[in-house]
């Protein structure tokens, strides 16, 4: 208990960490001030002459949405090919009246988008600290100094990955509360609510939630790199090497060779699919199955959140494994 | 009682892609036994620091055994780790905690009351400046605040590597005087340093350590016993002529530009009486006792050599024990001296 109050102490007396939380607080401030700033509560005409307009989208979308389920219906190719694909997506019910308000901050439609980027930016944050935090007891000596006085390193090592870990997430969490209940505020006073459902509700809650999950991941896998590299710099030179080596680089190699799906061996792409609940990627060749009586030929496929929680997981149990069986039998200077 | 620190035949190798294999103990035995001011003493590169840090656990030995207050370590640090402070090698600290955070992060880990923050500050004379930043401190500051923080818990035995390292003149003598302070109080002090005039003022004990092996040990009277020559430096007017006289005497003598060094000579008496017989008369009769820098030089062979620059790794490696090579002198007194057989220097 006593060396979690003190790490917790040294975590909270880190200028980096205060650093980055006061980038992290003005970077939300900012997106903030600029949709509040961006925004106005609509006067009744906008709101009528909108209306107006949806109505003439919806009545529009009605002819394609009803000749869409007629050609899945009858398997008729000339229609089939046009729509290729669900015709969900020409549904009327999509056409919303606050689509046709220009400048007016709608929470139901813009929230989730706004939600992904304190998703990047606390995984940012996450990142940047873990890897700091003991990067920089490595480099200090602070670790020495801690081992001296409890010479249990894997206790020492569990506890600043824990602490860490607790922080993060608690950060995490009062920032997410205090950044939605901000937009919300919004478009309640210079905005508009939408309308929010339960199926609204439940969708963003599980976004926040796996958000904050993917934030814990990148900040255990920026703390491990960091630990295996003995050096802050670690975390930051395997994250950037990651990222133009595999992700461009490996990317481009892949297309030259034809990989099939060269999207499937990216980690962005588990990233995108646990964070967003799927993805739904292209492959660049390989067969598949014409839909009847239609010459089109969908090499869509979908990666799922479990399989993005399986291979992220997977990834960050290796790293912070790999961690403390290296520094379990480590010499430290 | 058992020994407070027992290390028997510890080695450690270090290997590196580009440095290659490094032997930094070969067999290393050092014994500290409760209320001794130990001193450790060997050249640059010689084993020293890796002997307390493979001690404290922070290096992991390739074999041998070490034991702390009885208590094999270190496996049993954990148990033990609350009657011992420590610093090894040059005090590091988190640049932008101020001393007192610092101190105030380790009591929290370490259990010790907060209280105890301000005694220890008070203590090693950081109490005015404890507030600033340690990235602000020089050298002897940060040393303070290193000793400061392994005095925190009250040691029963006190680690201190190079505590002088930085430290002004009077820093040393403070020093000096904690040290003495905290022995007389009944802690026992191992002490490594390069300035051997201090250690032998304040250690009792010592061992000395040359290319991961101990060349000597035992207390420091006995070591410089141990070569204690009994020579005598004396001028005259006629140096050759008595020269002659003391060779005659079956005494070994050594011509200097401006004295001569006699040897074995137990009673100055009878050099006296076997001048003045020959009608030479002595200006000058100064007994030639070793200290410790004297000795440690010899034991290690570090002399420094007019012209021929001595490199890290310049010096003695002593033989095995296994080689049967030790010579244990004043083995009562639990002296141990062990020397090399052919000299041998350090090879590439």
């Amino acid at each position: 208990m006593n060396l979690v109050r003190a790490e917790i102490g040294r975590l909270a007396a880190r200028r980096f960490v205060q650093l980055m939380v006061l980038l992290l607080g003005t970077a939300f401030g900012v997106t903030i001030a600029t949709t509040l700033a961006g925004s106005h509560q609509p006067t009744a005409f906008e709101v009528q002459v909108a209306e107006a307009q949806a109505a003439n989208q919806r009545a529009n979308v009605q002819r394609w949405y009803a000749e869409c389920l007629e050609a899945e219906r009858t398997g008729a190719s000339e229609l089939s090919a046009r729509y290729q694909g669900n015709c969900e997506d020409v549904s009327p019910d999509r056409v919303d009246a606050s689509d046709f308000l220009s400048g007016v901050f709608v929470f139901d439609q813009q929230i989730l988008d706004l939600t992904y980027f304190l998703i990047a930016f606390l995984c940012l944050f996450g990142f940047l600290v873990g890897a700091s935090y003991i990067g920089a007891d490595l480099t200090s000596g602070g670790m020495t100094n801690l081992l001296l006085w409890r010479p249990q390193r894997m206790v020492v090592l569990g506890t600043k990955l824990g602490t860490l870990l607790a922080g993060v997430l608690g950060l995490s969490v009062v920032a997410s509360a205090l950044y939605l209940g901000s937009f919300r505020l919004i478009a309640e006073v210079r905005g508009l609510p939408g309308a929010p459902d339960a199926p609204f509700w439940t969708d963003l809650g599980l976004t926040v939630t796996r958000g904050l999950l993917l934030v814990l991941m990148v900040t255990a896998l920026g703390f491990a790199a960091a630990t295996l590299g003995r050096h802050t710099s670690a975390a930051l030179g395997v994250a950037a090497a990651y990222a133009v080596v595999w992700e461009a680089g490996g990317r481009i190699v892949m297309g030259i060779v034809d990989v099939a799906r060269p999207d499937q061996l990216m980690l962005s792409s588990y990233v995108i699919a646990w964070v967003g609940g799927e993805i739904r990627l292209w492959a660049m060749s390989g067969e598949c199955a014409p839909q009847i009586g239609s010459g089109y030929c969908d090499l869509s496929y979908h990666i799922l959140w479990p399989a993005g929680l399986v291979v992220l997981l997977g990834l960050t149990v290796l790293a912070v494994g790999g961690a403390f069986a290296t520094f379990r039998r480590r010499d430290l200077a | 009682m058992p020994a407070v620190i027992q290390i028997d035949g510890l080695r450690k190798t270090f290997t590196g892609v580009r440095r290659g294999r490094r032997v930094a103990l070969d067999g290393f035995d050092m014994l500290v036994e409760p209320g001794q001011v130990h001193g450790f003493l060997g050249p640059n590169g010689s084993g020293k620091t890796t002997t307390l840090r493979t001690l404290l656990g922070l290096v992991q030995a390739d074999s041998g055994r070490m034991a702390l207050f009885g208590e094999p370590a270190p496996q049993r640090l954990p148990a033990v780790v609350g009657r011992l402070g420590a610093i090894v090698e040059s005090p590091q600290f988190f640049g932008n905690f101020s001393g007192r955070r610092t101190l105030r992060l380790l009591a929290v880990a370490g259990g010790v009351p907060p209280a105890r923050v301000d005694e220890v500050l008070e203590q090693v004379g950081l109490r005015d400046r404890a507030d600033e930043r340690v990235k602000g401190y020089s050298l002897g500051m940060k040393q303070r605040l290193a000793v400061a923080s392994a005095l925190l818990k009250r040691p029963e035995l006190l680690i201190l590597d190079e505590p002088a390292n930085g430290l002004d003149p009077a820093g040393i003598r403070e020093m000096r005087d904690l040290m003495r302070g905290l022995a007389a109080a009944g802690v026992t002090v191992l002490v490594s340093s390069h300035i051997l005039a201090e250690i032998q003022q304040i250690c009792d004990h010592v061992t000395i350590i040359s290319r991961g092996r101990r060349v000597a040990a035992g207390p420091v009277d006995a070591v410089l016993a141990g070569f204690d020559h009994r020579e005598f430096r004396i001028r005259v007017a006629d140096q050759t002529r008595a020269a002659e006289i003391i060779a005659s005497a079956g005494l070994p003598v050594t011509t200097h530009a401006d004295h001569l060094v006699v040897a074995d000579l137990d009673d100055p008496a009878r050099l006296s009486q076997a001048l003045g017989e020959q009608g030479v008369w002595l200006r000058e009769l100064t007994p030639l006792t070793p200290d410790l820098e004297s000795v440690f030089l010899e034991l290690t062979d570090t002399r420094p050599r007019p012209g021929v620059p001595r490199q890290v790794d310049d010096s003695v490696r002593p033989d095995r024990p296994a080689d049967e090579s030790q010579i244990t002198l004043g083995a009562d007194d639990g002296l141990q001296i062990t020397v090399s057989a052919d000299d041998e220097r350090a090879q590439p």
